[in-house]
């Protein structure tokens, strides 16, 4: 069957002035002439500056918050500078009161007075760029169509990714130029957990850049690796959504977009502890594999430091312990029928592994051989014991009894578009040893290709875990990596965590595009957030679920917007019936009745292939 | 003895400034005999079955001196010239709905000189008409300001339309007053009852007033005294007089007088509020503000005056 049927045909995905950026700038009369109804006047009781001044809304009109206004400013001698702004304030006031207490009697009809509201704006672009303020008594027209994309930049962009409709309902983009690396690149959400909606935006984020076709082929090429860290909701992203409401789908169609789950979609869980390998998930039971390292991986890639992966480790003495070890394994180790055979003893599971190096290790004949031979004997023991706490965790991920040649691996290039890797029922250093040990492994994929395209998504999700503001660990190593050098690979990092204060700041500077959804009233004054200004920050306190604010470099203050509810599914009680490539498994990758090109544009299985 | 701190700010002067010596007493034709019997008069409690007023009109007017200007005469001569800004305005109270506007808001500006000669004073800002007045002194001028202020609030008076009652700041005088029409005096400068009559003044509660008696001076009214509710600062602390056109029927007078009596009481203001609590009303004190709001930044006029005279 065919997923995407009933999917309405999209839109066409374009803010209404981009083709104005190909034609050339209009003038600013131009979009003057576009401006819509007048709301007021700038009012001369506060100071007008070129970058932030106050409308006095007339008595029969309205202005809201991010409100999108214009005005113009006569010049002699040159053309008329067009003044746009978002409303950031707005208040309401007696005018002719002199005391708290005159309200009563303006209430009941003793004191004449006046409400007067006003709305403070703050600019976002001045056309010509000569920064003159506004005259007060000039009249503020609410912008709309063309006036409003000039406004907000979008004329400029070439490539422009919807990303929700702000509070106009009118569609809000983002420029795909500090996305996918041209200009910038990597994503950082900041939000409380549970009410900021932090994972559903990354990945509505992926949906709008798989299928607005704003990237071209690069978009539909683009593959992406999701991290599911908590419950078993982003396991279904290739499932409709059964709950979806007319309303929604409108949504979408607004943006240009087909409301629909993710064509293609690949999802990875841990194995079972038992010979079967079986993935260890409860509510999805079709389309899932599973995932492992075998023996002779883990020591052949030198996996071990992953292990030891808490940011705290590092600072420790016995990391060069770890290290010694290490490449004794990687020299020693011989693959042997899915388990490993070091110096003649076959070992076949990850607790024999460390069951044999300690004895080793505490061993007087064979320590030096492990660790070289200036190494004391308590900072061998610390390695023996962090190395035995691995047991339990790791025991179930690191595997020498399954079939070597059965697949196992995470792979985004050879895989589907959409990658998800579950580790939501993983201890925290298992978790630690997945997210390090696949993103390195990818990292160096791309490195090695030597090409950014295809783009790689990376979603992950409580990056303060992963690469915490202090200290370091090989797993933050290799975040960092992919913060700096991410954006001239093709590795986009879009990463969530609860507070942004408490991730990396090199990750956090790295992010072009920063999004911040419900935040605690502590973090919301903490400078990482100061790209919000005061009254955003008042108002981040307040957010619903579904409202983010979206700063990008090019457009000076950031755009409140709402996304659309998901059109594919977020728990087993609303997913509609899996895609038919859920349903063969692994070893059938590629299906035998596929047509060449299959994948997103697979022909439907009741179709005849030709 | 005890005191009485009087409730006006001193700035203000005093709410009742009339002597108690024969020579503040006023030579006007006073009738007392016109709702009681001199000998019964005694204080008024409004009858139960009034209302007040659910609509009520304030006529107010403010100016301002803007500059005081001389002229330069073709004899070589000077004149005083007083430049000034007013405002007439009309406030609309609606009790039941809960709304006061204004209604009417007009400004003028007028140079008042006995100078033949000059002209309108044009500067950048406002253009000042001549007023030609027939004595000249510097001290007299001010009085001049008030005859087109007293014209240009019967000018404004004559664009509102339907209201229960309307209340004039200061006596009616020469205006031609509607049935609903009263005069509001906050200051007594003249006593117009004799001592027997004047104690009872001093005698009634908040909210009480005297009979209706007449008045018979150069504008003849009916007239009443009232008390406002407020502090008790003196025997006449919070007493205004009311008038009505002379010309009115005594019912008609006497309906007046207890529409004026529940319905003034709810627009006097607070102590702490106003210099001149109780008797400047709340929506008056309102209409100035705005009235004088409208007459414009006098320095920016004094300067542009400067300018234009050069």
């Amino acid at each position: 069957m065919d997923d995407a049927t009933g999917v309405p045909e999209p839109a066409a995905p374009r803010p209404a002035a981009a083709g104005a950026a190909a034609a050339g700038e209009p003038a600013a009369g131009d979009r003057a002439a576009t401006a819509g109804e007048p709301v007021g006047r700038v009012l001369g009781t506060a100071d007008a500056t070129p970058l932030t001044f106050w409308t006095a809304v007339a008595p029969d009109g309205y202005l809201q918050l991010d409100d999108v206004v214009t005005t113009t400013r006569a010049l002699p001698g040159r053309d008329p500078v067009s003044i746009a702004g978002v409303v950031t304030a707005v208040r309401a006031r007696h005018e002719g009161a002199q005391f708290d207490s005159d309200v009563f009697a303006i209430a009941e009809g003793m004191l004449p007075a006046q409400v007067q509201e006003a709305a403070e704006v703050t600019t976002t672009r001045i056309d010509p760029e000569v920064y003159v303020p506004p005259r007060p008594g000039a009249p503020v027209h609410r912008a709309t169509g063309a006036a409003r994309d000039a406004a907000l930049h979008f004329d400029r962009m070439s490539r422009a990714v919807p990303i929700g409709c702000g509070r106009d309902g009118q569609p809000t983009y983002l420029n795909a130029d500090f996305l996918d690396g041209q200009r910038g690149a990597h994503v950082s959400i900041s939000g409380i957990s549970g009410v900021a909606t932090k994972t559903s935006f990354a990945t509505f984020l992926l949906y709008s850049v798989f299928r607005s076709g704003v990237l071209g082929a690069d978009g539909v090429n683009a593959k992406a690796l999701i991290f599911n860290v908590k419950g078993e909701d982003l396991l279904f992203l290739d499932h409709p959504n059964t709950r979806l409401t007319p309303e929604t789908v409108q949504a979408y169609t607004r943006l240009g977009l087909p409301a629909g789950p993710f064509p293609d979609v690949r999802v990875y869980a841990p194995p079972r502890a038992d010979s079967s390998g079986t993935p260890d998930v409860t509510s999805r039971t079709s389309g899932v594999d599973s995932f492992y390292w075998t023996l002779a991986e883990f020591c052949a890639k030198r996996l071990l430091p992953y292990v030891f992966a808490d940011a705290d480790d590092e600072r420790q003495q016995y990391t060069m312990v770890v290290h010694a070890v290490t490449a004794q394994l990687a020299r020693l180790a011989v693959p042997a029928e899915g388990g490993i055979s070091l110096d003649g003893v076959r070992i076949g599971a990850y607790e024999a592994l460390v069951d044999h190096l300690v004895d080793q290790l505490s061993d007087e004949d064979t320590r030096a051989s492990w660790t070289g031979s200036a190494v004391s004997l308590g900072t061998v023991n610390a390695f023996a014991r962090r190395l035995i706490a691995s047991k339990r965790d790791l025991g179930r991920l690191i595997r020498g009894d399954l079939a070597t040649r059965r697949p196992h691996e995470i792979n985004t290039t050879e895989g589907a578009q959409v990658t998800v890797v579950d580790l939501h029922n993983l201890p925290d250093r298992a978790q630690r040893f997945v997210v390090g040990v696949t993103l390195k492994t990818e990292f160096e994929r791309k490195e090695k290709a030597g090409t950014a395209k295809p783009l790689l998504f990376v979603v992950l999700d409580e990056l303060n875990k992963y690469a915490p503001r202090d200290g370091s660990s090989p797993i933050k190593e290799v975040l960092l990596d992919i913060a700096e050098r991410g954006r001239s690979m093709g590795v986009i990092l879009v990463g969530a965590q609860q507070t942004a204060s408490e991730v990396e700041r090199r990750i956090v500077t790295n992010s072009a595009v920063r999004v911040v959804g419900r935040l605690d009233p502590a973090e919301a004054s903490r400078p990482e957030y100061g790209f919000l200004p005061p009254t955003a920050r008042q108002r981040v306190l307040l957010a619903r679920p579904g409202t983010m604010f979206v700063n990008q470099p090019d457009i000076p203050v950031p755009l409140c917007l709402e996304f659309p509810f998901p059109a594919w599914a977020t728990r087993h009680a609303e997913a509609g019936p899996p895609p038919a490539a859920t349903l063969r498994s692994i070893t059938q990758r590629t299906d035998p009745f596929a047509v060449v090109g299959s994948g997103a544009t697979a022909v439907g299985d009741d179709e005849i292939p030709f | 003895m005890s005191w009485f701190v009087d409730p006006w700010n001193p700035s203000h002067g005093a709410s009742f400034e009339a002597g108690t010596g024969p020579d503040s007493r006023s030579s006007a034709d006073v009738d007392l005999d016109v709702e009681l019997p001199t000998g019964a008069w005694n204080a008024r409690r409004a009858p139960g079955d009034v209302r007040a007023a659910g609509a009520v009109l304030l006529v107010d007017g403010v100016r301002r001196i803007d500059a005081t200007v001389w002229t330069a005469e073709p004899d070589g001569g000077s004149l005083p010239g007083l430049a000034a800004s007013y405002a007439a305005g009309i406030v609309r109270c609606d009790l039941r709905g809960g709304t006061a506007d204004l209604v009417a808001g007009e400004v003028r500006r007028g140079v008042f000189t006995a100078s033949p000669t000059a002209g309108d004073l044009v500067t950048r800002h406002a253009t000042y008409t001549r007023h030609r007045v027939q004595r000249g002194e510097l001290e007299q001028l001010p009085a001049a300001v008030q005859g087109p202020l007293t014209a240009l609030e019967v000018a404004v008076t004559g664009a509102a339309a339907d209201a229960d009652l309307v209340v004039v700041d200061g006596k009616l005088g020469g205006r031609e007053a509607a049935a609903t029409t009263i005069g509001y005096i906050k200051t007594q400068h003249r006593m117009y009852l004799p001592p027997a009559q004047a104690a009872l003044v001093a005698r009634l509660a908040a909210g009480e007033r005297t009979p209706v008696f007449r008045i018979g001076d150069r504008w003849p009214s009916l007239s009443w005294y009232l008390r406002l509710p407020g502090p008790r600062g003196g025997p006449w602390a919070g007493v205004v007089r009311v008038e009505c056109a002379a010309a009115l029927p005594l019912p008609e007078a006497v309906r007046l007088a207890d529409l004026s009596q529940v319905t003034l009481p709810l627009l006097a203001s607070q102590a702490y509020k106003d210099p001149r609590a109780p008797q400047n009303l709340t929506p008056i004190a309102g209409l100035e503000r705005r009235l004088r709001r409208l007459l414009g930044d006098g320095r920016l006029l004094h300067r542009a005056m400067s300018l234009a005279a050069g």
